[in-house]
C-alpha cells in the first residue's frame, strides 16, 4: 500500500466501479446502490457483473470480473458468500477495494469465521483491501456513491465509520434532515481486513474532514486505536458511541484492579486520555456531531457559562437545573444589563435576569425584532461561552400573526447577533415544535437557513445541553494539552 | 529493566503465579516506589539482631508461595513496638497458617510506613487495550463503592492528575475533615512509575498480569507502598 491518503482515493473517488449481486429484476442491496449512485450522479464507469445479463439497471453487464473494460477502483459485492473468496482470488490486481456486503462470515457460528478467513487471504491474493463484510456500503458525496437513496448528496465535515450498518442509514437520513453533512460514511460490518482503526488515520489525514463520528462495538487492535488517538491529540473532534460497553469482563480477575476493570471504564479512560467525545445513544451523537460541525472549539476559554434567552419560564427554569447538571452555568445577569433591559420597558413577566425569560408577548414587540436588540445587549454587555436562544414555535404562528413573521424574524435576529459574536460566544439555537405538521415544516425551512448561517439547531432545551457539555469536555482537553499544565 | 526482567522471568519459571511480597516491592522500589524498610527472616526466634536495623514499629507478615490473601488467613501483624512482640506476632502467623494448611516459607518484618491516608493503584491486561492503571481510595472506597479511576498505558502527568481528581472521594485527599492534605505529587510519581511512558507496567507487559498496591499510604509528605501485589502472566508451553 502507498500512502494512506492517496491509497483511498479509490474507494472514496472511484472512477470505475464493478457491482455483484444486481439482478435485472432491480431488487436488492447491489440494485440500490447502483440506483443511488446514479442518484447523486456519479460519472465514472458503473460495470454490473452478472453471468447472463446484458443489461442491468440500464447498464451493460459483463459475465465476469477480468471482462470488464478497465481496472476497478471499487468493488461493490452482494452474492453468496460462498462464491465470493474465488471471485477475489482471481482478480489478479484489477481490483483496488472490495466491499463485501453478504452477510454469512465471521457473524455465523458455524463455519463462518473460516470462510472470513478465507475471504481476507482471496482479497490479498487477488491484490485488493476488503471493507466489510456484512455491511452496507460506502457514502461519499465527493464521490457521488451512495448505498442509500435517501441521501442528499451535500458534501459536508463530518466523516463517519460504523460496524453496524443500520445505524449508518439512521446517521444519513435523520442526520442528513438535521442538518447534519458528510464527507463519507462507512459501513464497516465485520472489519475483517480495513478496520475502524485504518478509516481513523484516512479521517485524520482527509483535509475534507473536520469531525469524525464512530459507532463501534469490537476494536480488534484496541492498542493501535489507543495510539493512534493519542498521537492525533485531539486535532479533530471524534465522537464515539460504543455499543457493548456493560458486558462484564470476560476474564477471571485475581487481582482487586481486576475485579473493577471493565469495558465501560476502559472506554472512559480512552475517551479522557485522547479527548475523544464519548456519547450513550444515537441521538446524543447526531447532536454532537452537529455542534462540532457548526461551532469552531475555543481552547483558549473552554465553554462554562451560558445565558438562556427564549419563551417559556418552567422551560428556562428546567434548562437552568439541566445546564447545571452537565457542568454548566446559567450565571445572574450583571447589574448593567439588568439595568439595560430595565429602561427598555418591556412587557410585563419578562425576566431581566439569567435565565432570560422572554414571554411571546415581548418577543412580539416590533414584531420580534426587539429580540435583536436584547440579545445584542446581553452578549456586549455578559461574559458569555455560549448563547442559547430557545423558541416555543406555536406560541409566534397561530392564524392570528399571519400578516406578520414574529418567528422568521426571531430566527433572523438570533442569525444577525451570532454574526457579531463570531469568536467570542457561541450561539445556538433551540426551535421547539408541537409536532403539529405545519409548525414542523416551517422548522425545518428556518432550521436550514440558521443552518446555513453556521447557527446549529436543536429539538429541546436537554439536546443543547448535553451538546455543549460535550464540546465544553473537547475545549477543555484541548486547554490542558495545549499548555502541558 | 534487565534484572528486574530475569527476575520476574525467574518467578514465572518456577511456577509462581505472583512474586513473593518482598520481592514485588523491591520491583517497586527499582521503579522509584518507596517501599518500607525490611527484612525477611525464616523463624519467629530470629527477629532479633536481624530486626535491629529497622525502627519500630514493626509489622509481621507471611510468606508463602501461595497467593492468597495474606490478611484473610491471619497473615498480618501490625503496631508491634518490640522484637519480642515481633516474635510473638510471627509465631501466631506460624500457627494460623498451619491451621489453614498454608505453606509457610517465613516472615516479612517491615517498618511501619508514616501514618497517612490509604490510596490503591493498580495494574490490569486490558483484553482491548492492554496495559491499563487504576487509582482509588483504600477501603471501603474500592471495595465498596468502587470508586476509581482508569487509565490507558502510557500515563502522562495530566492523566495521573486527572485520575486522582476524578474519583468522588478526591476532596478526602485535599484535607478534607480536619486531616492534613496528602501529597498529590507523591501519588502523581507513584501512577507515574506503574503506568508512565517508561514505568514498570509498560516496560514488562508481557510477564505481569495483573498489579495491586494496597495501601499506598500517602502522607502530607510522601507515598509508601505498604503492601503489594504482582501477580504473572501464566506460562506460554512455548516459552523455556
Amino acid at each position: 500500500m502507498t500512502s494512506p491518503h492517496t491509497c483511498f482515493d479509490a474507494l472514496f473517488r472511484p472512477n470505475t466501479i464493478a457491482v455483484f449481486g444486481a439482478s435485472t429484476a432491480g431488487r436488492g442491496f447491489a440494485n440500490d446502490f447502483i440506483q443511488a449512485t446514479l442518484k447523486l450522479g456519479f460519472t465514472g464507469e458503473i460495470y454490473p457483473i452478472h453471468p447472463n445479463a446484458t443489461e442491468i439497471e440500464g447498464l451493460k453487464a459483463y459475465p465476469t470480473l477480468d471482462a470488464t473494460p478497465s481496472p476497478i477502483d471499487y468493488a461493490f459485492i452482494g452474492i453468496g458468500a460462498r462464491h465470493i473468496p474465488a471471485i477475489l482470488a482471481a482478480a489478479n490486481g484489477r481490483v483496488k477495494f472490495a466491499q463485501v456486503i453478504s452477510s454469512g462470515f465471521g457473524e455465523m457460528a458455524d463455519g463462518g469465521k473460516a470462510l472470513e478467513a478465507e475471504l481476507v487471504r482471496a482479497a490479498h491474493a487477488g491484490g485488493m483491501r476488503l471493507l466489510g463484510p456484512n455491511c452496507l456500503g460506502t457514502y461519499s458525496p465527493g464521490g457521488r456513491i451512495s448505498y442509500d437513496r435517501g441521501t442528499d448528496g451535500i458534501v459536508g465535515p463530518v466523516g463517519i465509520i460504523s460496524q453496524s450498518g443500520g445505524l449508518t442509514r439512521d446517521l444519513l437520513r435523520r442526520g442528513g434532515r438535521r442538518g447534519i453533512r458528510y464527507s463519507a460514511v462507512l459501513s464497516m460490518g465485520n472489519c475483517a481486513d480495513l478496520s475502524p482503526s485504518d478509516m481513523l488515520e484516512h479521517f485524520l489525514d482527509d483535509p475534507g474532514t473536520t469531525v469524525i463520528g464512530m459507532y463501534l462495538e469490537h476494536i480488534r487492535d484496541g492498542r493501535r486505536f489507543f495510539e493512534i488517538l493519542r498521537a492525533a491529540k485531539a486535532r479533530k473532534p471524534v465522537v464515539v458511541l460504543k455499543g457493548g460497553r456493560t458486558q462484564e469482563g470476560s476474564r477471571a480477575a485475581v487481582s482487586h484492579t481486576g475485579a473493577l476493570a471493565g469495558d465501560d471504564r476502559m472506554w472512559t479512560a480512552l475517551a479522557r486520555q485522547t479527548g475523544s467525545i464519548l456519547v450513550d445513544t444515537l441521538e446524543q451523537m447526531l447532536d454532537q456531531l452537529l455542534i462540532l460541525q457548526h461551532l469552531t472549539p475555543n481552547a483558549d476559554k473552554p465553554t462554562h457559562s451560558i445565558a438562556l434567552f427564549g419563551n417559556g419560564g418552567g422551560t428556562g427554569v428546567l434548562a437552568t437545573d439541566l445546564f447545571a447538571r452537565n457542568g454548566l452555568s446559567v450565571p445572574r445577569a450583571s447589574d448593567r444589563t439588568f439595568a439595560t433591559l430595565k429602561a427598555m420597558e418591556l412587557p410585563p413577566g419578562t425576566s431581566l435576569d439569567n435565565p432570560y425569560d422572554t414571554p411571546s408577548g415581548t418577543l412580539k414587540v416590533e414584531d420580534g425584532l426587539v429580540a435583536e436588540t436584547l440579545l445584542r445587549e446581553i452578549v456586549e454587555n455578559e461574559s458569555l461561552d455560549a448563547m442559547v436562544v430557545h423558541i416555543n414555535m406555536p406560541q409566534f404562528l397561530n392564524p392570528n400573526d399571519r400578516d406578520r413573521d414574529v418567528f422568521g424574524n426571531l430566527v433572523r435576529a438570533a442569525i444577525r447577533v451570532r454574526e457579531e459574536s463570531v469568536g467570542k460566544t457561541h450561539f445556538v439555537l433551540v426551535l421547539r415544535s408541537d409536532g403539529e405538521p405545519e409548525i414542523e415544516a416551517r422548522k425545518f425551512e428556518e432550521r436550514n437557513r440558521a443552518l446555513e448561517m453556521g447557527v446549529p439547531v436543536f429539538d429541546e432545551l436537554p439536546n443543547a445541553a448535553v451538546a455543549l457539555a460535550g464540546l465544553r469536555d473537547y475545549e477543555h482537553y484541548l486547554n490542558r494539552r495545549r499548555g502541558g499544565t | 529493566m534487565a534484572d528486574i526482567d530475569a527476575q520476574l522471568r525467574e518467578a514465572q519459571r518456577s511456577g509462581r503465579t505472583a512474586l513473593p511480597e518482598a520481592t514485588a516491592k523491591a520491583v517497586l522500589s527499582a521503579y522509584g516506589i518507596a517501599v518500607p524498610r525490611s527484612t525477611t527472616i525464616a523463624a519467629p526466634d530470629d527477629a532479633g539482631d536481624s530486626i535491629a536495623d529497622l525502627q519500630p514499629p514493626f509489622a509481621a507478615k507471611l510468606v508463602s508461595p501461595e497467593a492468597t490473601h495474606k490478611s484473610d488467613v491471619g497473615g498480618v501483624r501490625i503496631d508491634l513496638a518490640t522484637p519480642q512482640a515481633v516474635r510473638n506476632a510471627c509465631q501466631e502467623i506460624a500457627d494460623s497458617a498451619a491451621a489453614h494448611s498454608i505453606a509457610l516459607e517465613g516472615f516479612l518484618v517491615e517498618e511501619m510506613a508514616p501514618p497517612g491516608t490509604e490510596v490503591v493503584i493498580g495494574g490490569i491486561i486490558d483484553d482491548c487495550f492492554g496495559p491499563a492503571i487504576m487509582f482509588g481510595l483504600g477501603g471501603i472506597f474500592v471495595e465498596l463503592l468502587e470508586d476509581v479511576s482508569f487509565r490507558i498505558c502510557p500515563i502522562d502527568e495530566i492523566d495521573a492528575r486527572e485520575m486522582i481528581g476524578e474519583i468522588r472521594a478526591a476532596a478526602l485527599l485535599k484535607g478534607a475533615r480536619g486531616r492534613p492534605p496528602v501529597s498529590e505529587a507523591a501519588i502523581v510519581q507513584a501512577l507515574l512509575s506503574l503506568g508512565g511512558e517508561n514505568g514498570l507496567f509498560l516496560a514488562h507487559a508481557e510477564l505481569i498480569r495483573e498489579i495491586d498496591i494496597n495501601p499506598l499510604i500517602v502522607s502530607p509528605t510522601g507515598a509508601v507502598a505498604a503492601d503489594a501485589r504482582i501477580i504473572l502472566t501464566e506460562r506460554q508451553a512455548t516459552d523455556d
